[in-house]
């Protein structure tokens, strides 16, 4: 396979790459700077799915936004699914690697979903503990994003962006922040969105996310279903103006709208990061 | 305070049996607890319900959605998955629903169903050399065995369920009309992958039989008497330009010791 693009991912919008979108990206392939993918959809042998993949990392630098690895389990690591992981990234060098700050396993069984851990002194050591030895057999770093979440561990003391900010600091991991994902959080528990923005060491940030929720009564679920909304866009202005240009994702898994739709919100992100830029200069 | 290991098993306890009191009792309380057990109860069950829906799209299609968010949500209860790679996830559904007594057809499809699911992701296949054959076409028969790809699965169904699955693709022509039943018919499929996408050849019971002796290690000769005596008469000629032009040889080779 010819890598056209080894180089790091540009701070540029990029956009979630589904199977829905396949044949229209090969058709045409849209005017975005990269996009991202979730590693465990191909997992299989051989087939389409890879070729796909081949034939779309040729013409754009890609990153890889992990769900299955239940980071904050306590259960032993998968090394069955870390190595396949390792495989792919061997295979496809994408300039990113995520994975959540959640757990979705323990005795064995797996939930898929991306559950909150409490903000303990136990978790923190446990979570940073396993960043520890997947980055070791990953062999390069890894971005840590922040979940969302709809209920409250009572013995939470550490605020999550302070656990968030030590696991960094622990580890040498980076952040993938989703915005989204704060301003539900915020919503949902009245929290001050800024508290956690603040928190995070904006150095260690090093890709965002922007997606849509959904209501249901009176709480957001994070469905990425749905353009982003404009408060989470007053909210990557803000981010991107105090942490600067980052690559920026627009992340889209349910409620499949056509291709262009996407690409015309990266189009707006886009206009955001050139602006905020623009206006630094 | 509950260890994370324990708080972790608790609210595992409170998703899956519904017994919520301890995880309940970590939370905050705000008023909320059980609102968000219940909430991430619902979604982990749709996210389940949807994986299935992506392995099993005809299934899905043929009982609608209703009635296959019932089958799933049993299966789901009944079949925990065990790994973060989702392609493994509902192998067992067809056993399943056969263990539930299911209309067979639900059964049959289910069965078809996986088998394209597994042939899609396989492993890919180079094709046998036309040399190679040449070559082992002057080896002597009683020797010589085939192999298959990965990307090949031979099934044995009761009904012909692949008149079923071909009319619930999505390019399928809208006049074809689906029963409830299929008339008791020993079916014999070759789920085969090319250019990416699944096929699935529906084949002779007999002619059947004897590809999955070749595939189990039988011998060419001894396939080829099988042919020869067979009262419905099989002609092995065709049997093997089927294999050849379904491209699922992945090689030949001389059996030791015969």
């Amino acid at each position: 396979m010819s890598v056209q693009h080894p180089a790091p991912i540009p701070a540029q919008a990029g956009i979630g790459l589904r199977s829905h979108h396949f044949q229209d990206i090969l058709d045409a392939p849209p005017p975005v700077a990269w996009m991202e993918t979730h590693p465990e959809n191909y997992f299989g042998e051989g087939g389409a799915p890879l070729r796909i993949l081949e034939r779309i990392r040729s013409r754009y630098p890609l990153s890889f936004h992990g769900v299955g690895l239940s980071l904050g389990s306590t259960d032993p690591i998968d090394h069955a699914h870390l190595h396949k992981l390792k495989g792919l990234i061997d295979r496809f060098e994408p300039a990113l690697v995520s994975e959540h700050l959640s757990w979705s396993s323990v005795g064995g069984r797996f939930f898929n979903d991306l559950l909150p851990l409490p903000s303990t002194a136990e978790s923190l050591d446990h979570i940073c503990a396993r960043i520890d030895e997947i980055q070791t057999i990953l062999q390069r770093p890894l971005l840590i994003e922040n979940i969302t979440r709809y209920l409250t561990w009572r013995d939470s003391p550490i605020p999550e962006g302070s656990f968030m900010a030590e696991a960094v600091n622990r580890t040498g991991c980076g952040i993938l922040l989703d915005l989204n994902n704060v301003y539900v959080n915020a919503v949902n528990f009245h929290l001050d969105p800024f508290e956690f923005l603040d928190a995070i060491p904006p150095e260690a940030v090093q890709e965002i996310h922007l997606a849509g929720f959904d209501r249901y009564g009176r709480m957001l679920i994070d469905t990425h279903g749905q353009p982003v909304y404009p408060e989470v866009w007053g909210l990557y202005e803000w981010a991107i103006r105090h942490i600067g240009p980052r690559p920026t994702l627009i992340e889209w898994d349910t409620n499949m709208p056509p291709l262009a739709v996407l690409v015309e919100q990266a189009t707006q992100a886009d206009a955001i990061l050139g602006g905020c830029h623009a206006a630094a200069l | 305070m509950l260890r994370l290991c324990d708080l972790q098993q608790a609210f595992a306890e409170a998703i899956v049996e519904g017994t919520y009191q301890t995880a309940t009792a970590a939370m905050a309380t705000d008023g909320m607890a059980l609102r968000s057990v219940a909430l991430y109860r619902g979604l982990i069950r749709n996210n389940f319900v949807q994986v299935l829906r992506i392995t099993y799209p005809g299934l899905h299609r043929f009982v609608g959605a209703c009635y296959f968010s019932v089958l799933a949500r049993g299966y789901i209860k009944h079949y925990p998955s065990t790994s973060g790679d989702l392609f493994l996830y509902g192998r067992h559904l067809p056993a399943w629903l056969q263990r539930i007594e299911a209309p067979p057809l639900l059964v049959e499809l289910a069965r078809l169903e996986w088998a394209c699911h597994e042939v899609y992701q396989a492993a890919d296949s180079v094709p046998f050399p036309p040399d190679r054959f040449q070559a082992m076409a002057s080896a002597d028969p009683s020797r010589v065995t085939i192999q298959f790809h990965q990307t090949v699965r031979f099934l044995a169904c009761s009904l012909p369920v692949h008149r079923v699955w071909q009319a619930l693709q999505p390019d399928a022509s809208p006049d074809v009309a689906i029963g409830p039943s299929l008339p008791e018919e020993q079916t014999g499929l070759l789920v085969v992958r090319s250019g990416g996408a699944v096929r699935v050849i529906p084949l002779g019971w007999l002619e059947y039989r004897l590809m999955e002796a070749l595939s189990g290690g039988a011998t060419v000769a001894s396939i080829e008497q099988q042919a020869r005596e067979a009262e419905s008469g099989v002609d092995f000629t065709r049997l093997m330009t089927t294999l050849l032009q379904a491209q699922v040889i992945a090689g030949m080779s001389l059996k030791e010791g015969v």
